[in-house]
């Protein structure tokens, strides 16, 4: 038992850690576009518009596609793979932000099939090559923990703490932030993680892609931003 | 009518409160209406040929506003080459909803070459009100969507913002029955509603939607050129598609600005992407 746990732990500390190579150093996901204009300038405003970006955006895109597509490995169903993926992609309608995360999804499923292969995941691969999926790391994520065998409310909160985890290294260095305010950040955003974990598995699909139009705002004027330390 | 059908509802079966379906075809240069049909609450003018060709048509909701349970139904199809716009005689407005959210359903269907302009005007929602907005549109090869929503909170009587209880609006555009944009908004008045991410101390969300096979990034970038020389108080992002199009997205505090910008951008998309002039509703 104690032996299974340690065995799933050490893989999800690997893709939770902020320094992993899934690229996500580079995207700030709009959060620069507040950080330039001021309205985020320290750890109180980058803390409280963290935790409206995982309750109003993350909780009802990646976070939800992240339940959904355990779940359909959980009922063998492969295919609905491919619809979340689009969804995904055409839900995003901030060009910067669609390309960040499709980037980030082909290259943590190339790094992830190497690391901890399993045939679903070369599947997903072979899709992404081919054109058929576009390559989404909320996939990733869930195809590498169904294939480490955790429950999906660990996979859902380890997603999200990997989401988080790196937007705060970002601020730490966009901001700036001190190292240890950001460390303090993640310790309280974590009973936040564990709520948008719950309102998560109360969605349906017909909750996916809700957006709050500020911050998709920030995502798109991003793009117009003339100097600029992160790709979105 | 329209009362009747309503205690219908109440009493949880399902019903039309109103229902529109509507086919524009080409006739030789012209598009005509090749068949309408209406009942219910909803109705359309008859079409007026603002422009020599196509014709335009303006939605009427004769109950005055959107109630309690309240379903609406509108079904356009468009005919290869087909060239229409449509409107809204007035703006939406939906009361409160103590029972059941009101429901707006749409199904826009876009043959080859065909061009729909679809540009109502702003939904207006009051205290205690709950609406789903549902818009779904087929596109073809070769045709045009453009497409603006705007939505208002409405007045209540304390003064305050944001006393409606939630607007859901989702537009999911298809291409040859594949899903190719989702925009999902929703709007759940909370304590921070109008912070930060959300509304940004802004009231208003206005959204411009075009697809065009031409919309690239050479005529994004200098529409955006355009809209940023506006001197309004507003806040907008304008962004690629994933596919041919462009999304604007605009806060601002009071509709007249939202619609300033996205009759700017509308003119702007019309000469460079139809390849026509300046076009006024004549509405007042």
């Amino acid at each position: 038992m104690a032996t299974a746990m340690i065995n799933a732990l050490f893989p999800l500390l690997q893709l939770c850690d902020s320094n992993f190579p899934s690229g996500a150093f580079s995207h700030s996901f709009g959060l620069e576009t507040y950080i330039q204009e001021q309205n985020i300038t320290g750890r109180d405003s980058f803390a409280e518009a963290l935790s409206i970006f995982i309750r109003k955006q993350l909780v009802y895109t990646d976070g939800l596609a992240c339940r959904l597509a355990f779940e359909s490995l959980e009922a063998g169903e492969d295919a609905s793979l491919e619809e979340l993926d689009r969804l995904l992609y055409v839900s995003c309608l901030a060009e910067e932000s669609r390309m960040g995360n499709k980037r980030i999804g082909e290259r943590m499923a190339k790094l992830c099939s190497e690391l901890y292969p399993s045939s679903a995941l070369s599947n997903y691969v072979a899709r992404i090559k081919a054109k058929q999926a576009y390559g989404q790391p909320a996939i990733v994520f869930a195809l590498v923990a169904y294939h480490l065998n955790v429950s999906k409310e660990t996979a859902i909160g380890a997603y999200l703490y990997a989401n988080v985890s790196s937007l705060i290294q970002n601020a730490v260095r966009g901001i700036p932030l001190g190292q240890t305010d950001g460390q303090k950040i993640l310790v309280g955003i974590q009973p936040l993680i564990g709520k948008a974990v719950d309102q998560i598995l109360q969605l349906t699909i017909e909750d996916f892609g809700a957006v709050s139009p500020g911050l998709e705002i920030a995502q798109m004027r991003h793009e117009r931003l003339h100097v600029r330390l992160f790709m979105s | 009518m329209a009362k009747k059908e309503r205690s219908v509802n109440r009493i949880g079966v399902m019903t039309h409160i109103g229902l529109l379906e509507l086919t524009a075809a080409k006739k030789h240069s012209r598009t005509i209406i090749s068949s309408c049909y209406y009942e219910g609450a909803l109705k359309i003018t008859r079409p007026v040929y603002l422009e020599k060709d196509s014709p335009s048509i303006y939605l009427i909701h004769v109950g005055g506003g959107y109630v309690d349970g309240d379903v609406y139904r509108t079904n356009l199809a468009l005919e290869e080459g087909a060239e229409l716009t449509v409107t809204t005689q007035s703006s939406t407005k939906v009361y409160k909803t103590p029972k059941q959210p009101v429901c707006q359903y749409t199904d826009i269907v876009l043959g080859k070459g065909s061009v729909l302009e679809y540009l109502p005007d702003p939904l207006i929602a009051y205290e205690g009100a709950r609406f789903i907005q549902e818009t779904d549109v087929t596109i073809s090869e070769g045709s045009s969507f453009f497409y603006s929503d705007i939505i208002t909170p409405g007045w209540a009587e304390d003064g305050r913002l944001f006393r409606y209880d939630w607007i859901r609006s989702k537009l999911k555009v298809f291409k040859k029955d594949k899903l190719v944009l989702l925009d999902h908004l929703l709007l759940e008045p909370d304590e921070g509603l109008g912070g930060i991410m959300q509304m940004e101390g802004y009231t208003h969300v206005g959204t411009f939607l075009i697809l065009h096979s031409k919309a690239d990034k050479r005529f994004i970038d200098s529409m955006y050129e355009l809209l940023s020389e506006l001197k309004g108080d507003v806040q907008f992002g304008l962004s690629r598609l994933p596919e041919d199009g462009a999304i604007l997205r605009i806060l601002a505090r009071s509709s007249g600005s939202i619609e300033t910008m996205i009759s700017y951008a509308h003119e702007y998309a019309r000469r460079e992407l139809l390849g026509k002039d300046f076009f006024s509703w004549r509405k007042y």
